[in-house]
């Protein structure tokens, strides 16, 4: 991202669900669980992390998107790696 | 990504296959200490088909069931359970009222006795063996949280110190002359310019005692309103404080949100910009409807201004360009103080002694370096000297703060307190922005020294923020700006305190000039303007979504180097 780029970031009015295509690979934060499988929270939409690792909660983890559904703003994804941890 | 207002996403490869399987994909035999690095064991889990959760049905806490990290698991048990563990910070909360809020003090080596005091206190209530509790001190202590941010400001007070003895202020009380700014239009011009200080200098209130002491009576002399141009003059250091990547507040929300410094001061343009404009315009009007004081005389201030000291906006913008540039704000600031230092001695603006000088009190032969001199007490002073040394309280409060922090971490009430407010308050993503933008406000409404109660709370704003994938730039945005906003409002915030000293102190302005000089700290309350449209900027912008960004749209580009 360019020096003008970052003075032009988040100049739009952002969704509160945002929605993701299949194939994307993204960096979320896992936010919590479901029984075995790891929930990340992204705004009011939820997307379910198949393949991480138990103590995936509080990580920043990359996940490809398999599936989405824009109706209920909640897909299923794959865990890739693990990226990052909490700010705290 | 499909949704239309996403912005610019990382990582986003199409090519990926929906069924592809990292070969390292795995949940059991995850590695016990939560790194869960590439590489771990374990099989790979069989991604299922698309039995989607109804996110928008779902609450908060739903998702929000924490795993069994570390952090959640209490490792000091009190007397009263976890909630006891609060006990030290909320007593230094309950100190740092009743000295700032109540008594007026605005002393930031008295919160520091206060939180020595809390610290000792919270102690009685651990069961069994102390030492547990005495370990997470030290724990606390050597968070990098709190090691990236004194390392900071040692850098940014040194800088703001050699232009402070560079004569930058003289050079805008110059600017203000030459644009021949009257009575009605100085509050506006002292908005600016103040902001302009206070964004090169990167403390709100060192911009504020050096323009109370020099540009207010210039203004109030010529006819600008006393109150009218004291809160201009703060909203000018609310700016600066809010934006300047040398700012204690910009570096401590930067830091504590996992953001690098240039990107969040770029990322919050926006908010200041929309903020300054209405209220540049604010203080041309009421400039215009209030009238100022009857006071005779000329400005005579006017002869300490000095054209030249405004090539230090040079300096200012070889540390903004740096620093956004995505260099390390240590090498940031470290050019910019260069070219500073070249600047006070190439054009005479300061002497050698003024940035760094050795007093001895016996004459040697080196008294003849131009950074010798004998004196009656030996030391070492400037404006390096002085910088540095002016950050040493703040130091030392926040390895308290973050220590009691981490106290309140192992002993299990951080994450009562944040459950609480997952469950009951802040249960969607715009009410998880609103409970920040309040949380930071009240607590900086409460506490004076803004950057005591901004450290305070950004764990918090730090974990509501991510169990919602809020990046790290608008956490660090909303934490700061709420910050710097309320610590220039209240007749007891710091940045008030600190400019009425100026004029009621022994030899203060209301001495030299008469009670005119003298503003009282309740009637600038609402002429703050820059400050209260910036918290008002930001409900608008948590309500409607205005610069949301997602952990998944960018990252941070240097979290590392912070």
């Amino acid at each position: 991202m360019s020096r003008f780029e970052k003075f032009l970031a988040g100049w739009s009015f952002r969704s509160s669900t945002p929605d993701y295509a299949v194939g994307d690979v993204i960096e979320v934060m896992v936010t919590g669980d479901e029984g075995d499988t790891a929930v990340a929270r992204i705004g009011d939409s939820t997307l379910r992390i198949e393949g991480a690792p138990d103590d995936a909660v509080n990580t920043r983890v990359l996940v490809a998107v398999d599936a989405w559904d824009e109706a209920s703003h909640a897909g299923t994804g794959t865990y890739r790696e693990t990226v990052g941890k909490s700010a705290f | 990504m499909t949704d239309p207002s996403d912005g610019d996403p990382t990582r986003q490869t199409g090519e990926e296959s929906p069924g592809d399987e990292p070969p390292d994909a795995k949940r059991p035999g995850a590695d016990p200490t939560g790194g869960g690095s590439p590489g771990d064991d374990g099989p790979a889990t069989p991604v299922e088909g698309p039995a989607l959760p109804d996110g928008g049905s779902q609450t908060a806490a739903d998702d929000f069931d924490d795993g069994s990290g570390d952090d959640s698991d209490p490792k000091i048990n009190f007397y009263g359970g976890k909630w006891a563990s609060t006990i030290p910070i909320a007593f230094f909360i309950f100190w740092a009222i009743i000295q700032s809020g109540v008594l007026g003090i605005g002393d930031t080596n008295g919160l520091v006795v206060g939180a020595l005091i809390g610290t000792i206190l919270g102690m009685f209530f651990v069961r069994g063996d102390w030492k547990a509790y005495a370990d997470t001190i030290f724990e606390g202590m050597t968070q990098r949280v709190a090691a990236t941010a004194i390392v900071a400001w040692l850098w940014a007070g040194m800088f703001a110190e050699t232009l402070q003895v560079g004569g930058f202020v003289e050079g805008l009380i110059y600017a203000a002359d030459a644009l021949n700014v009257g009575a009605a239009t100085f509050p506006a011009a002292a908005f600016v310019l103040c902001g302009l200080l206070a964004t090169g200098i990167g403390t709100g209130y060192g911009a504020t005692v050096a323009f109370v002491t020099l540009f207010f009576p210039a203004g109030v002399l010529i006819g600008a309103n006393p109150v009218l141009l004291f809160a201009a003059i703060l909203s000018g250091a609310v700016f600066g404080d809010n934006l300047a990547p040398v700012s204690d507040t910009t570096i401590v929300s930067a830091v504590t949100q996992d953001a690098d410094i240039g990107g969040v001061v770029a990322s919050r343009f926006k908010y200041a910009i929309m903020a300054a404009v209405p209220a540049f315009a604010a203080y041309l009007i009421m400039g215009s409807v209030l009238s100022g004081a009857s006071l005779e005389g000329s400005a005579a201030l006017r002869e300490s201004a000095t054209a030249i000291g405004l090539v230090h906006l040079i300096s200012m913008g070889v540390v903004i360009a740096t620093a956004v540039a995505g260099r390390h704000i240590v090498e940031a600031i470290s050019w910019g103080l260069i070219v500073a230092v070249v600047f006070n001695l190439g054009f005479g603006l300061s002497s050698v002694a003024d940035v760094l000088v050795f007093t001895t009190t016996e004459a040697t032969p080196a008294a003849a370096l131009p950074f010798v001199q004998v004196g009656e007490t030996a030391g070492v002073g400037g404006s390096l000297y002085s910088g540095a040394i002016g950050f040493f309280p703040l130091i030392v409060l926040t390895l308290l703060i973050v220590s009691m922090a981490q106290i309140m971490i192992r002993g299990g009430g951080f994450e009562a307190i944040q459950d609480f407010l997952l469950e009951s308050v802040a249960t969607n993503v715009r009410r998880a922005e609103l409970t920040m933008v309040l949380g930071t406000a009240t607590i900086n409404g409460m506490i004076t020294i803004n950057t005591a109660a901004e450290i305070a709370i950004a764990p918090y704003i730090a974990r509501i923020g991510e169990k919602f994938n809020i990046n790290g730039y608008r956490r660090a945005n909303i934490l700061d700006a709420n910050t710097s906003a309320l610590g220039y409002i209240f007749p007891w915030a710091g940045g008030v305190l600190v400019g009425y000293q100026v004029m009621v102190g022994p030899d203060g302005l209301g001495a030299e000039y008469g009670p005119e000089m003298v503003v009282n700290p309740i009637d600038v309350v609402p002429y703050v303007f820059h400050g209260w449209f910036l918290v008002i900027v930001f409900l608008i912008a948590a309500i409607t979504g205005f610069g949301r960004e997602y952990i998944p749209d960018r990252t941070s580009e240097e979290v590392s180097r912070a």
